[in-house]
C-alpha cells in the first residue's frame, strides 16, 4: 500500500539542494565595513556605568593609560571600587570633611593608597582620567578635582565622547 | 550557409562559501573589539610652537584673560593687559550659554591678542559639567577653517598659522569653598 501511495504522489527523494547565500554575503559585507570603521585602535579600555552619560566634545585626543575615576549620579568609583556616595547631584555629607567642605575623605584615602603603591607605573601616578556624568554640577566636580590634587594627582584629563 | 549553433549563456555561479567562512570568523573578532562609543580626553598636549608661546606668556605674565560663567549662564570675559582691564559679556540664550556668540567673541579677542593662550576659567557652582566642557570646546580651537592665528616658532623664527586659540584652561576657583 505504501509503495502504491509513493507512486501516486510521485515523491522525489533528492538529497542535494542549493542554498542562495548572496543576500547573506551582502549583509556580512556591510557589517564588516561598519565594524572595521569602529575598530578600537586604542589600547585603553574605558568602562562606563549605565547611569553615567559623558558629555560630548570636539576633542580628538585618544585616552592614555591612567587611573580612572568615574562619577555617576549615585557614586564615585576609583577603578571598580565605590568610594563615596552622591545624593541629589552632590557628595553625601558623611563623606565630606567637616573642616574643609571641598575635601572628600574616602576618596583621598583611596587615592593615597594608590599613590603609595609601588606596582603602579610612574607615568600613571600623577594623572587621572575623570569620567563624570554630564548633568553633574561643577560644584561636585570641583570637590573631586580638589581632593585628587591634594592626594598627589594634579593632572586631570576629562573623558568625553566625540561629537558636537 | 549553415549557421553555427553557438549557445551563449550569461548565467554563472560564484562560490561564496569560502568568503562567507572568512567573514564568519572576522565578524565576531571585530564585534568584540569595536568601540561603539568613541571616548576622547581633553588635555593640553600641543604642537611645539604653541607650547613655547604659552611658556613665553607664562614667563612674561603681563596679559591675563578671565572667563566667568554665572548661575544664569551669562559669560563675562575680562582682559587684563598691564593692569588695564576691559570686560565683555555674552548674555544667555534661552537659559543656556550662547555658544556661537561666545566663540565669535573669543575669536575676536584672539585676533587682537594672538600672544594670549591661557584662560583662567571660573564657572559658577551650578554650571553643569556638560556646559563646562562646551565652554572649553569654544575656547580651545577655532571652529572656522578660514580663521587662523599667527604663532612665531622660536626655533625657526618663522610665523606659522594655528587654529588653537586658548588651549590652556585653568580652573581658578578650584580651591574656593
Amino acid at each position: 500500500m505504501g509503495r502504491k501511495l509513493k507512486k501516486d504522489l510521485n515523491i522525489k527523494n533528492n538529497s542535494s539542494f542549493t542554498l542562495n547565500i548572496t543576500s547573506m554575503t551582502d549583509m556580512f559585507t556591510l557589517m564588516l565595513v561598519f565594524l572595521l570603521q569602529n575598530f578600537a585602535a586604542t589600547s585603553v579600555e574605558i568602562k562606563t556605568d549605565a547611569d553615567l552619560a559623558l558629555p560630548t566634545s570636539n576633542s580628538y585626543k585618544n585616552p592614555i593609560m591612567s587611573l580612572q575615576i568615574s562619577v555617576s549620579k549615585t557614586g564615585i568609583k576609583v577603578g571598580e571600587k565605590l568610594v563615596a556616595t552622591i545624593n541629589n547631584r552632590d557628595i553625601a555629607s558623611t563623606d565630606i570633611d567637616p573642616q574643609d567642605t571641598n575635601f572628600i575623605q574616602p576618596l583621598f584615602k583611596e587615592l593615597q593608597i594608590i599613590a603609595q603603591d609601588p606596582n603602579i607605573k610612574k607615568d600613571e601616578k600623577n594623572q587621572i582620567m575623570l569620567q563624570a556624568d554630564q548633568d553633574l554640577p561643577y560644584q561636585t566636580l570641583r570637590k573631586i578635582m580638589y581632593t585628587a590634587s591634594m592626594a598627589g594627582f594634579p593632572q586631570v584629563k576629562l573623558v568625553t565622547v566625540l561629537g558636537n | 550557409m549553415k549557421k553555427l549553433n553557438i549557445q551563449r549563456t550569461s548565467d554563472f555561479e560564484v562560490d561564496l562559501a569560502s568568503l562567507l567562512a572568512v567573514m564568519m570568523k572576522l565578524i565576531p573578532v571585530l564585534l568584540l573589539s569595536s568601540a561603539f562609543m568613541q571616548a576622547m580626553v581633553i588635555d593640553t598636549e600641543l604642537p611645539q610652537a604653541v607650547t613655547q608661546a604659552i611658556q613665553k606668556q607664562v614667563d612674561e605674565n603681563k596679559k591675563n584673560l578671565l572667563l566667568e560663567v554665572d548661575g544664569n549662564r551669562k559669560v563675562t570675559i575680562t582682559i587684563d593687559i598691564n593692569g588695564a582691564k576691559s570686560t565683555f559679556t555674552v548674555d544667555p540664550l534661552e537659559a543656556k550659554i550662547d555658544r556661537p556668540k561666545l566663540h565669535g567673541l573669543l575669536q575676536e579677542i584672539k585676533k587682537k591678542n594672538p600672544d594670549i593662550f591661557k584662560i583662567d576659567f571660573s564657572p559658577d557652582a551650578k554650571v553643569t559639567y556638560k556646559e563646562v566642557v562646551h565652554v572649553m570646546d569654544e575656547a580651545r580651537r577655532s571652529r572656522s577653517s578660514d580663521v587662523r592665528f599667527p604663532v612665531k616658532d622660536e626655533k625657526s623664527g618663522q610665523e606659522i598659522m594655528t587654529d588653537y586659540m586658548f588651549p590652556e584652561i585653568i580652573f581658578v576657583n578650584m580651591m574656593e569653598g
